[in-house]
């Protein structure tokens, strides 16, 4: 990923605030230095920093960096400011940071948010209660130490109490404090609680605001067409027959193919199909997934990029090896890749559902920075090589993200499109482009192989893994093996690789876990009780031992089998049993529990949530999906061929959350790595048969 | 060319007869809750009601409705007051990226009037029209027994 754009402070913001910021570190010092401009926002607004603003009608507008993809930002952020700033929950309003370098890069992936939050928001909010508590102190004419803050209003030690809303005036005109001061665990009243998620409403009256429904005056619709092998240019076409339409506006060339813009997105979609498209395929057009196993086997025995070893992990001895295949996956968000631009007198402005504002707000500033005129932007970029408000990005809700968001070739399409036009133009991809134009989950090959002791433990254990944009991230495990020793053969990518939720340690993790218990069965072990012999004592033990003995109160009916995994992905432990049940030779699984433990819960029905969500996303890749490609061409192109999970195959799911205060850690992700190796352990408890390619087909 | 949509009458006008139901309701009624989400009626995100059965509006060409009533996610709440299946949804913190979630409580509403108390196996029918990638699955099950007083 590109990360090429660099924020640096705004000069005329940051001499402002720099007496301010004495002392702290560069990021808290950027982000505190809004505060000077609060006299240029709505009249009465109290904003101690670019998180918070106090409204004089009580609504405390908390404004949040993260990109809402359902894991939960527009809650969880706002927690963190509400529990330091102490007002009621009922009062907080969500809005959206737009592009300013007081936020930093905006970027949401690798279950970053709550990590990145955890401290800085509740600085924020700290420091808007400190100021509204020494406000209140000098309206009494009494020391602060006598004040205290509560559900948005201050009151002292005589029973007297004033609202926040009384105070924003003098509140205003007061200096920041040096520092933040951060309630302990012990007084929280907003962290740990099952608080409902803000952006619920929204999104069950049709309300909500997606990049799809985004509407400006004047705007037109657009769809593109890609070369269908990658790496393909557009050689000719013909648009006769797409121009019969009166709402087909106009079809051209962009660099990623062919755009067709129209009155109407049903217009523009339908003229794509009768376009007649000569393409001139490229150096891939023979590139075939089967064979690509097969080269990524061979691959897997010449230089590696990265080793990492521990003893002395020299093949000897007889050893047990296993080989697994994992296949591309696409990210198959419900809302397809669109993006809407409108260039607006010598402003840029998009609106786009992305993971990363600042990725997209670099790739504008990229495309267009030789083609527009922008004066005094122009100039003062020359000068301070810094940030450009000639360009805005206001990210949308998205529906869903998985990864697939990070990348803004959507986002890039856009502006080049928009770029001919001084009306606003969306545009939409088809679903069959939306398949057949990620950034895909890697191919994987993994070679692992194993000594086992007398005792029938490992002592020696090697894994290989290659594929295109491969890293050994979710390799290493924590099980104790003398001698170990993995190997990454990172290929050049030949397709779209992107990140897809948990990258790496998706595929590292399935062939960590499986073949533990290929060599639990192999030494005629009962494999959880075989793990957790391999495993040192910490917080993934205790999730895995949490985990067992709810499994074992449950029990299991006749006709049923348990696969147990475990991982420490993301800064969180989790650990997952599948229970699969035989009906008359037939397969289906039924249960899945989960434990996690994921340091401090901000709020535990999102974490719930996101452990649900983990294990459907998991179970759709495990079981039912794959991205396959011949000649170039990827062979799949809507929901009836990659097929998702449905209501109907989903089963029952158990979630159990540890009490820890541990820093908190990741959650998007770390639910999603013990699923597959789990289901492959129940199959292995069933059928006596290992899993050696993903998907796991059941019927 | 005239449509009844959430109780009014409303006239298509200009409007190429071919266009699908999901595109007159966003293109050209601003009805945006309805979403696009496959175009090939699979993934049901763009469910409305037809005469009250549940329908993917994607494949469904405008022409061929002359006289039907159609109700979407926006005619479901009176005012301010949400619809049980709705409120069910907040209850139970439903929804993640809420993208298929017009189209999951449009079928729940059809399903629940057909039968306020659908057995597991006419739930299971029912709601495996619909996809969601964020896997709010468990908690549209527990909204709904909820809601068929299970």
């Amino acid at each position: 990923m590109n990360q090429g754009t660099s924020f640096r402070p705004d000069r005329r913001r940051f001499l402002k605030a720099s007496a301010a910021v004495a002392g702290g570190s560069l990021l808290i010092g950027v982000n505190w230095n809004l505060q000077a401009d609060s006299d240029e926002g709505v009249a009465g607004v109290f904003r101690p920093n670019a998180w918070v603003a106090v409204h004089p009608d009580g609504r405390v507008e908390i404004t949040v960096a993260e990109s809402e993809m359902g894991q939960g930002p527009y809650t969880l952020m706002p927690m963190l400011v509400a529990e330091e700033l102490e007002v009621p929950w009922s009062s907080i309003k969500v809005s959206r940071a737009g592009i300013d370098p007081v936020y930093g890069f905006q970027l949401t992936g690798g279950s970053t948010s709550i990590k990145k939050g955890w401290v800085l928001l509740r600085e924020a909010g700290a420091i808007g209660r400190q100021l509204l508590l020494e406000a209140a102190a000098r309206q009494w004419g009494i020391p602060v130490q006598r004040c205290r803050a509560r559900d948005g209003r201050v009151f002292d030690d005589q029973g007297r109490s004033i609202d926040y809303s009384r105070l924003l005036g003098i509140a205003a005109t007061l200096d920041l404090p040096e520092k933040a001061w951060l309630k302990p665990p012990e007084s929280f009243r907003v962290i740990g609680q099952p608080l409902p998620r803000t952006d619920v409403p929204d999104k069950v009256s049709g309300r909500a605001v997606y990049g799809i429904d985004v509407r400006l005056p004047g705007q037109l619709f657009a769809t593109v067409i890609h070369p269908p092998v990658f790496g393909g240019r557009l050689e000719s076409f013909d648009d006769r027959k797409a121009r019969e339409s009166a709402s087909v506006v106009d079809v051209f060339e962009i660099d990623q193919g062919l755009a067709i813009v129209a009155r109407d997105s049903w217009s523009a979609l339908q003229a794509a199909r009768r376009i007649g498209v000569t393409w001139r395929d490229g150096d891939r057009a023979g590139f075939s997934s089967a064979d690509w196993a097969e080269t990524l086997r061979d691959y897997a025995s010449r230089e590696p990029d990265k080793v990492i070893s521990s003893g002395s992990p020299e093949p000897s001895g007889t050893l047990i090896e296993a080989e697994y295949l994992q296949p591309f996956q696409a990210h198959l968000t419900m809302e397809p890749m669109n993006c809407t631009v409108h260039f607006d007198d010598g402003k840029l402005r998009i609106w786009a559902p992305t993971q990363s504002p600042s990725l997209a707000y670099g790739s504008a500033k990229r495309l267009t920075q030789n083609k527009l005129e922008r004066g005094w932007h122009k100039l003062m970029n020359r000068v301070f090589g810094g940030y450009d408000d000639s360009i805005e990005v206001n990210t949308t809700l998205l529906g869903g993200g998985f990864g697939r968001r990070l990348e803004q070739d959507f986002v890039e399409e856009a502006i080049q499109i928009a770029a001919r036009f001084d009306v606003p133009v969306q545009l939409l991809w088809s679903r069959e482009e939306d398949v057949q134009h990620d950034y895909y989950h890697p191919m994987t090959y993994h070679r692992l192989a194993a000594r086992l002791d007398a005792n029938g433990l490992p002592d020696l254990w090697l894994h290989d893994v290659a594929g295109g944009g491969v890293s050994p991230s979710g390799a290493r495990h924590g099980y104790r093996i003398a001698n170990q020793r993995i190997r990454s053969f990172n290929f050049p990518q030949r397709v779209p690789k992107g990140p897809w939720r948990s990258v790496s340690p998706h595929f590292n993790v399935f062939a960590v876990e499986h073949f533990i218990d290929e060599l639990a069965h192999k030494a005629g072990r009962d494999p959880l009780g075989y793990r957790l012999g391999l495993m040192p004592e910490g917080r993934l033990k205790h999730c895995l031992e949490t985990l067992a003995s709810r499994v074992a109160s449950d029990g299991l009916s006749a006709g049923e089998k348990v696969g147990y995994a475990a991982a420490s992905t993301f800064d969180s432990h989790v650990a997952e049993a599948v229970v699969l049940r035989e009906d008359r030779g037939r397969f289906r699984v039924v249960r899945v529990y989960c434990v996690i433990d994921c340091g401090i819960v901000i709020n535990p029905d999102i974490v719930r949530q996101q452990m649900e969500s983990s294990i459907v996303f998991g179970l759709t890749a495990a079981m039912l999906t794959e991205i396959t490609i011949e000649q170039g061409r990827v062979q799949q192109s809507n929901f009836d061929d990659v097929p998702a999970l449905r209501f109907e195959q989903t089963p029952e799911i158990v979630v159990e959350i540890i009490n820890s205060q541990e820093k908190p850690g990741g959650l998007g992700e770390p639910g999603v790595p013990p699923l597959a190796p789990a289901l492959a352990n129940a199959w292995l408890a069933a059928t006596g048969k290992p899993v050696r390619r993903l998907p796991l087909r059941l019927s | 060319m005239r449509l009844r949509i959430n109780g009014d009458d409303v006239e298509l006008k200009q409007i190429d007869p071919e266009t699908p139901l999901l595109w007159v309701l966003r293109d050209h009624l601003g009805l945006l809750g309805t979403k696009y989400g496959c175009g090939i009626g699979q993934c049901g995100a763009c469910t409305v009601l037809v005469d009250g059965e549940p329908t993917p509006s994607c494949l469904l060409p405008v022409s061929g409705l002359g006289g039907a009533s159609v109700e979407t996610i926006e005619g479901l709440a009176d005012g301010e007051t949400l619809h049980p299946v709705q409120q069910a949804w907040i209850d139970e913190q439903v929804p993640q990226c809420g993208y298929c979630q017009s189209g999951q409580i449009m079928v729940t509403v059809a399903l629940l009037r057909r039968n306020p108390r659908p057995g597991q196996a006419e739930i299971d029918t029912a709601m495996s029209r619909v996809l969601c990638r964020c896997g709010s699955y468990p908690r549209i099950r527990k909204a709904i027994d909820k809601l068929a007083g299970g």
